[in-house]
């Protein structure tokens, strides 16, 4: 029983830092230029697979390789479709919504036709494991803590104290004043954007090796991510930090003492709990509604 | 607004007669009496099986296009109606044994009351949340009707009848054994669903909804109750997605977890948009491109020649580009476009 106890708190605190990454980009995007961004789960199925091809294809540094690669090009990737095709849309909401939507389905269908649609599984970045008070812990899991929990420390700190941050939060509350006071709003939407698809990348590199590569993966971490930011809020930081611990912990809770197949469903009774109950989230604005 | 309306009926005839006389009506009337005799000039059942599935599509298509280009309301499940309807129809005419048209309504009644427990929590708030709620809700669907574990404990509580698994429901039986049948019936439906949604968008509870649409404050601001109209048209659509879920059932004799997968609802997004978003008819026009184009593709895919290009004419790929392309380059789709175009010809022929 306590064997159970402590594989819950350990893999909620892992899942929950990953989603954490995942949710904070999908977050902020949305509350900085009111884009709710579809792709957000190709931008995970992305880096995932440049990954995994450079681990196939390189021989020897393929793995490392495959990380930088990966993180690097879907950075890229991230403020290219804002720049091709967010920016054009802006006006209409609707198209933006569409066309995310697209390009999802296009990055799930290119992976399945370059790579393949098979299911593969990835090592950990340093093999091996450590005895915890009687429970396995895989090193891997302590490097996922270590990194994520770093970042998103480090992102806060970016976004409430450099100019470049101070000037995404102008943006997100007031984006009209905001180009008024010499501020570049589509640049600053387009680092946005790019700062959403490092961290859905950084979250890829970690937690593939745990998880599997599957093209259709990225609709899960779309559907986590959507859960999370409607429990903490739409558009808060903090909300979606919080969020992602509280699903990533039911989520486990329900794995390891209830039922695993449960625990897929928590997050749709998260999203209808949460808009019928409060629909502007645990930390939203009372304007978004 | 009641008595030009009342007019519009008592003038039923020369209404008609007036519509025909106009270039679109021609062109709708030469489409439906071209699809109709279908059947009847060839027996090829690979050819009538591409177009029933056109016009299932077409039913399909036009419901999505209803709810996104004239409600606003864009639903990015509307694989959870076509699939729940499609359950039920199967479920019912395999295991039950009821008749199909019974099955069918029962289908769309279903898809009815899903349409309510999904619209009514996400309309409460405005555009992202019903987009992804209703994305949201279609994937846990499909993990839903996959569940193995799940499928043992129905087939305990239910022995002889299955419904969650991989497999689905399969060996429907079809509306009639008779090809020709089965097409005029789809075809009858088609018929009656897209004159009701052309006539609905012209009355006036069409005139509200398209002023939700337009405005969402200022309607309310006019006294109306906005959240009783989208759900009402939420209910709508629902229904005629559910009808399209049915005979869709019906068509392909079975119905697996698959239809649950956003990729049905992007199905409906491509065929709305490629048409035109917010034009009924454009739907149709939608579906046809979809439903030939993919199958065009599809056959390109197995010619041996072509294997240069590996996987790369797969329709959903070529599909998910063209959509792209669509809504960046030509939000109004083909549809009007081409019928300007067609109407100028005609007029050249004509010598006006």
């Amino acid at each position: 029983m306590s064997d159970a106890l402590l594989n819950f708190l350990i893999f909620g605190t892992i899942q929950g830092s990953i989603y954490a990454l995942l949710a904070m980009g999908f977050s902020l995007v949305y509350g900085v230029g009111g884009i709710l961004n579809q792709a957000h789960g190709a931008f995970y199925v992305i880096a995932t697979y440049i990954f995994y091809w450079c681990f196939v294809n390189i021989p020897q540094y393929g793995y490392y390789a495959g990380m930088i690669i990966g993180i690097i090009a879907t950075t890229i990737i991230g403020g290219l479709i804002y720049i091709l095709l967010i920016k054009p849309l802006k006006e209409s909401h609707v198209g933006v919504v569409i066309v995310t939507f697209a390009f999802a389905f296009f990055v799930e269908r290119l992976v399945s036709i370059v790579v393949d649609s098979i299911y593969h599984n990835m090592p950990y970045i340093i093999p091996g494991s450590f005895n915890f008070l009687g429970v396995n812990i895989q090193y891997q899991y302590i490097i996922i803590l270590i990194v994520s929990l770093s970042l998103l420390a480090l992102i806060t700190l970016f976004i409430n104290k450099f100019k470049l941050g101070k000037s995404i939060r102008a943006v997100a509350q007031d984006s009209e004043a905001a180009s008024l006071m010499g501020i570049n709003v589509d640049r600053i939407l387009a680092y946005t954007l790019m700062i959403s698809a490092f961290l859905a990348a950084v979250a890829a590199v970690l937690y593939v090796p745990v998880e599997t590569v599957a093209p259709h993966i990225g609709w899960n971490i779309l559907l986590n991510s959507f859960a999370i930011v409607v429990l903490g809020g739409l558009g808060s930081l903090p909300g979606s930090v919080v969020g992602a611990f509280v699903l990533a912990y039911a989520r486990a809770f329900t794995n390891y003492f209830i039922d695993p197949v449960l625990s897929a469903l928590i997050p749709i009774i998260v999203i209808v709990l949460m808009l019928v109950l409060r629909p502007r989230g645990l930390f939203g604005k009372k304007e978004i509604n | 607004m009641k008595e030009t309306k009342h007019d519009k009926i008592s003038n039923f005839p020369s209404y008609l007669r007036d519509w025909i006389k106009t270039f679109r009506g021609k062109a709708t009337i030469i489409c439906l009496i071209g699809l109709g005799i279908i059947p009847f000039i060839t027996n090829n059942s690979y050819i009538i099986g591409i177009f029933n599935t056109f016009m299932i599509y077409t039913i399909f298509a036009a419901s999505w296009d209803f709810l996104a280009g004239y409600v606003g309301q864009v639903s990015f499940g509307h694989a959870i109606f076509l699939g729940i309807a499609g359950y039920t129809t199967a479920f019912s005419t395999r295991y039950l044994g009821s008749p199909w048209w019974i099955a069918l309504l029962l289908g769309a009644c279903f898809a009815v009351g899903f349409s309510l427990i999904v619209g009514v929590p996400a309309l409460r708030l405005k555009g992202p949340y019903l987009a992804l709620g209703t994305l949201a809700m279609s994937l846990i669907l499909y993990q839903l009707f996959l569940m193995g574990s799940l499928g043992i404990l129905w087939e305990n509580a239910f022995p002889g009848t299955e419904l969650f698994g991989t497999d689905g429901i399969g060996q429907v039986p079809p509306i009639s054994d008779i090809p020709i049948v089965q097409y005029v019936a789809i075809f009858l439906i088609m018929c009656a669903s897209m004159l009701i949604f052309t006539h609905l968008v012209k009355s006036k509870t069409g005139t509200i909804f398209k002023a939700i649409r337009d405005d969402e404050t200022g309607t309310s601001a006019s006294g109306i109750n906005t959240t009783k109209y989208k759900i009402l048209a939420f209910l709508i659509s629902g229904f005629f997605a559910g009808i399209a879920g049915g005979l869709y059932a019906l068509r392909f004799s079975g119905v697996n977890p698959g239809v649950f997968q956003p990729l049905y609802s992007f199905y409906a997004i491509i065929m709305a948009a490629v048409g035109g978003i917010a034009s009924i008819s454009g739907a149709a026009l939608g579906a046809f491109i979809f439903v030939f184009l993919g199958e065009i593709l599809r056959l390109l895919g197995d010619i041996p020649q072509l294997a240069v290009f590996g996987g790369f004419v797969e329709p959903i790929f070529i599909f998910s580009i063209l959509l792209i392309l669509i809504i960046r380059f030509a939000e109004q789709g083909v549809l009007k476009p081409m019928l300007e175009r067609l109407q100028n010809m005609w007029d050249l022929l004509l010598g006006r």
